[in-house]
């Protein structure tokens, strides 16, 4: 029999290769078969030409890439069960996620867990299916194609799920996750794409609007207020802490009138109630830069990320999922505490004075609030919920603000009517 | 015959037959020719199968060396190779599952033809030679 010579052998297996035959058992078996057909054509009396090409002819449409896309597909085609189980973990998964967005939204329990419980099925089980399934479906080259998709997806998951959970490493993840889908993943995919395309310049449109979109969520990610907006909000809480402070001493100046002996207890009270507001600020700083409380100043929070964030006073006075809070700082004991001294404070105005000062007294959490839309709210939703950290910061200054002022108008009453020697109780 | 002219059905056998007939039984042709013959390489399959069929049926290669890399990877069929100058040949040979599986495949084939007969013996497709008869 006819045999070919070496460099016939070579020139058909690099042809093989040429033609987008990566997998090498199936270089071999192709290789093997297209030389012994053509050596028994060349048999019966043809050219090597004439036999190549008739050979390459039986492979039929696609040729022999198809011959690779047809193995791939067959070792690949996933069974029954395994189809169902992915499936199955890719709408519970999804199930879940898009249900805990909407408890999340509607604030009612559970939202949490579900967004959790839906993120790892979705990071554990579900992804990685998917990414084995196509590791094996597709030539070797294109595997870190698929690990890099699948590791930008996976990050940007859990960063999301982070950010939703207020858990610390949120940003570097979703920065991370989308870098490696912006830089790694999108160039790679429309590389591939774009070597193999019939109309390139589709092919690089497309890329640009892929890149361009990731760009503008990344962005979007950026967004914040102005920094003259929050250099205003800062400077507002500067001032009322200064009137506080100025308020205090001139306070302590006229406790050491004799006249105002028997205030002692205002003192005691108003003392705790400032002092109660300004560890609740400390609180909430600490639970946005996530040390102990006291280790920073509230004038540290305007350099923070966090001091957008609503989730933060809503979770620690309002309770996380609107569970009630029964904690030291939650709102409805604040607001007990507000009532309490507000109370107190009256019983120091003769009678004929307290109906006048009663409706016009600061810290009050009676009347009627609406929400930014316009709905009726109570006091403690009012001030806590859908504010940001910053604001609720700005407006606990201001409370301590109206406390020193209350009691430093007892005060100044007190003094100017000496005649009164036993205030009624 | 020009690449574009050959129809879809080309992928799987000669179009002599509908490519629905004949897609589930590639398999079956490739196992119970191992069966027969101890080893075999992809070429060789082809060439005896045109031989057997008289050409009735072609297994294109477009269609075999999938079937052949499906079978072993399902642990039906194991290669050994052996070199030839500058090239490899690999030839397929049933493993013990794969002999079993053989043996399943044909005789539920030989089962469905049958069938089909029983079920196909009634059916006269021309009326008309039935008269003239």
């Amino acid at each position: 029999m006819a045999e070919l010579t070496e460099h016939q052998v070579e020139l058909i297996d690099a042809y093989i290769k040429e033609n987008g035959v990566a997998q090498h058992a199936l270089q071999e078996d192709l290789l093997d078969h297209l030389c012994t057909s053509i050596e028994h054509r060349i048999q019966q009396g043809e050219s090597f030409e004439e036999a190549f090409h008739y050979t390459l002819n039986l492979f039929g449409p696609g040729g022999l890439k198809q011959v690779q896309t047809e193995t791939f597909k067959l070792l690949t085609e996933m069974n029954a069960i395994m189809k169902k189980v992915t499936f199955g973990f890719g709408l519970t998964s999804t199930f879940l996620l898009l249900a805990g967005t909407i408890f999340k939204l509607m604030h009612w329990p559970g939202a949490n867990i579900m967004v959790l419980l839906g993120t790892a099925i979705l990071v554990l089980f579900y992804l990685p299916m998917i990414l084995t399934h196509k590791v094996k479906e597709s030539p070797r080259d294109e595997a870190l194609l698929h690990i890099l998709g699948f590791l930008g997806l996976a990050a940007t998951t859990v960063g999301v799920l982070f950010k939703v959970l207020h858990w610390p490493g949120a940003a570097v993840m979703l920065i991370g996750g989308m870098s490696i889908l912006a830089f790694g993943y999108v160039p790679v995919y429309f590389y591939k794409r774009y070597q193999t395309s019939a109309n390139r310049s589709v092919t690089l449109s497309s890329f640009m609007i892929a890149l361009a979109c990731l760009i503008l969520i990344f962005a979007l990610m950026k967004t914040g207020n102005s920094i003259y907006y929050e250099h205003g909000v800062m400077v507002s809480n500067e001032n009322l802490t200064q009137q506080t402070r100025q308020l205090s001493e001139l306070n302590a100046g006229l406790y050491d009138r004799s006249s105002v002996e028997n205030l002692a207890e205002l003192r005691t009270e108003s003392d705790q109630l400032v002092n109660h507001l300004e560890s609740l600020k400390n609180e909430l700083i600490a639970w946005a830069a996530q040390t102990d409380p006291l280790q920073l100043a509230v004038s540290d929070l305007y350099e923070m990320e966090k001091k957008h964030n609503m989730a933060i006073p809503h979770d620690l006075l309002l309770g996380p999922d609107d569970a009630p809070n029964n904690g030291r700082f939650s709102a409805n004991e604040l607001k007990n505490m507000f009532d309490h001294y507000r109370t107190a404070v009256l019983q120091q105005y003769p009678p004929d004075l307290r109906p006048l000062m009663e409706a016009n007294l600061g810290l009050r959490t009676d009347g009627s609030f609406t929400d930014a839309k316009g709905q009726p709210q109570s006091w403690v939703l009012h001030q806590f919920e859908n504010t940001p950290l910053f604001t609720v910061i700005t407006n606990i200054t201001n409370w301590q603000l109206e406390i020193r002022q209350m009691e430093n108008q007892v005060l100044l009453s007190t003094i100017s009517r000496p005649e009164v020697s036993d205030p009624p109780r | 015959m020009h690449k574009s002219l050959i129809p879809n059905s080309f992928m799987y056998h000669c179009p002599m037959y509908s490519q629905e007939l004949l897609k589930g039984t590639l398999q079956t042709i490739v196992l119970s020719l191992l069966a027969e013959n101890e080893r075999m390489y992809g070429y060789e399959i082809t060439q005896h199968v045109k031989d057997k069929t008289a050409g009735e049926i072609q297994l294109t290669e477009g269609a075999l060396y999938p079937t052949l890399h499906k079978l072993e990877a399902d642990g039906f069929l194991t290669t050994e190779k052996v070199s030839i100058g500058k090239r490899v040949r690999k030839y397929y040979r049933l493993t013990e599952n794969g002999n079993k599986q053989a043996n399943d495949k044909v005789s539920e084939f030989r089962r469905f033809s049958e069938t089909m007969n029983a079920l196909l013996n009634s059916f006269n497709p021309n009326p008309e030679l039935q008269w003239l008869s």
